[in-house]
């Protein structure tokens, strides 16, 4: 980061190949069209690249910093949008059409420890937690909202998604 | 005077988790900035943990590789810019005009008036400095407690890692391919079999998510009997992993298989219902 801060170029592309795949990935996800998801791409790592003299190493890897920008920005755009209802169809149609990643050899390996490590700890969380928590991220609800969607009352979204984080925290310092 | 940070309360730690997903309404979200403004470190340190965790469930999404246009098109717009400098030149000092009259007195009231602004403008800095000292005392607490999560978080990993490479890596380790049969010709399984510690570590790949009210279940055979090694499921991208205690007689098993049985397993495997065999 602080080569980039420094105006290397070549970090800048170095960051983008080790981080982008994961980046769009979380893109695709919270706003389902790919063409939009590569646009705000563009948009996340230009902004690393103005403003790397923001990043604060105390606060958050330079992963964590740039999917936690990505994440912000996909979350204005989907709010931006006239419909916020998500077309599923979509989502599926574009994963067949586009293929994930398939790392290869060690890589998948140790990617697989690293999902094995979150998997297990959603896998603690009931479906009903683990929901509200996914509306609060990826969709970027709030409390009410979430409740107005599932037709739930506050008080349940509100103990759902403390229980789910407190799993997840409790999972995944273990 | 500012006022002292406030107790760490559980009515903030209960609020602490939606603040960090974005969920708080905006009451309970107005009141807890006022607490977070107070300096609270509890509530700093628990909100630093939880963001972490949030990186993680970001990061659990399957990855896409970008189009070479993205790639080239940021690149590009990084290369093309330019940097604006922020410094804005400064225009030359005017001298300040001197009474003809009394040009020693007006002299004088200049030299005064300097040494007054200077008096200022000092004081003004001393206070900037402290300011800033402030701040990096701050941020550098902030930044211990981030390195000590890091490391807490790391040391987690690293216990896990090791103890999945000394079961590979040991003498006598064995490492078995499961081929996928039927159905799921395109699934692979790596079984590593640690003898001495009667351990075995088991991924599987690109198998399919069991139908309703079924689930995998992995067997050894030794001596020509099938000896269930456990169930497991698979994550959202059809990948598993299992590791498996006690593996009585491994320098003497023959070959591994995972079939697909009712939830919760079956006493003998259902050899037609056979997904991966090595």
């Amino acid at each position: 980061m602080r080569r980039i801060v420094a105006g290397e170029g070549g970090a800048l592309a170095e960051m983008f190949d080790l981080h982008s795949p994961l980046v769009l990935g979380l893109l695709f996800r919270i706003l389902g069209r790919r063409s939009e998801a590569e646009e705000i791409l563009q948009e996340v790592f230009l902004q690393v690249w103005t403003q790397a003299d923001r990043y604060e190493p105390e606060r958050a890897s330079p992963r964590g910093w740039i999917l936690m920008l990505a994440r912000s920005r996909a979350l204005d755009r989907l709010r931006r949008r006239e419909s916020t209802r998500r077309r599923e169809e979509e989502v599926a149609g574009d994963a067949v059409r586009f293929g994930m990643v398939h790392p290869v050899g060690t890589e998948r390996l140790e990617e697989m420890e690293r999902r094995s490590r979150i998997s297990s700890a959603l896998g603690l969380l009931s479906p009903e937690q683990r929901h509200c928590i996914e509306l609060a991220f990826f969709e970027g609800l709030t409390h009410t909202q979430i409740a107005e969607r599932l037709q739930a009352p506050l008080g349940t979204v509100k103990s759902r998604i403390l229980l789910g984080m407190n799993k997840l925290r409790q999972a995944l310092s273990a | 005077m500012m006022p002292g940070p406030e107790s760490h309360s559980p009515r903030f730690a209960e609020l602490l988790p939606a603040y960090a997903l974005g969920a708080l309404d905006s009451a309970e979200l107005r009141e807890l900035e006022a607490h977070l403004e107070t300096g609270c470190g509890d509530c700093r340190r628990q909100l630093d943990l939880l963001e972490g965790d949030l990186e993680e469930l970001a990061a659990s999404v399957p990855p896409l590789t970008p189009s070479p246009e993205t790639r080239e098109r940021v690149l590009g717009a990084a290369a093309a810019g330019t940097v604006v400098p922020f410094q804005q030149p400064i225009g030359p000092i005017r001298p300040i005009g001197l009474m003809r009259s009394s040009r020693w007195l007006a002299l004088a009231a200049t030299v005064l008036l300097v040494m007054a602004v200077w008096g200022v403008w000092r004081q003004a800095r001393l206070a900037g400095e402290a300011e800033h000292l402030r701040a990096d005392r701050d941020r550098l607490a902030q930044q211990v407690a981030a390195l000590d999560r890091r490391l807490a978080q790391t040391q987690a990993d690293n216990r896990r890692l090791a103890s999945t490479l000394s079961l590979i890596t040991a003498p006598g380790a064995r490492a078995v391919q499961l081929a996928g049969l039927g159905p799921t010709p395109g699934a692979v399984g790596h079984t590593f079999v640690n003898p001495q510690a009667r351990k075995a570590i088991f991924y599987a790949f690109d198998l399919p998510a069991p139908a309703a009210g079924k689930t995998y279940q992995l067997w050894w055979i030794a001596a020509g009997r099938p000896v269930s090694a456990g169930t497991f499921g698979v994550d959202e991208h059809g990948a598993a992993r299992l590791e498996v205690d006690q593996v009585e007689n491994a320098d003497q098993i023959q070959a591994w298989a995972v079939t697909v049985e009712p939830a919760g397993g079956a006493p003998q495997p259902t050899l037609d219902a056979m997904v991966l065999k090595g």
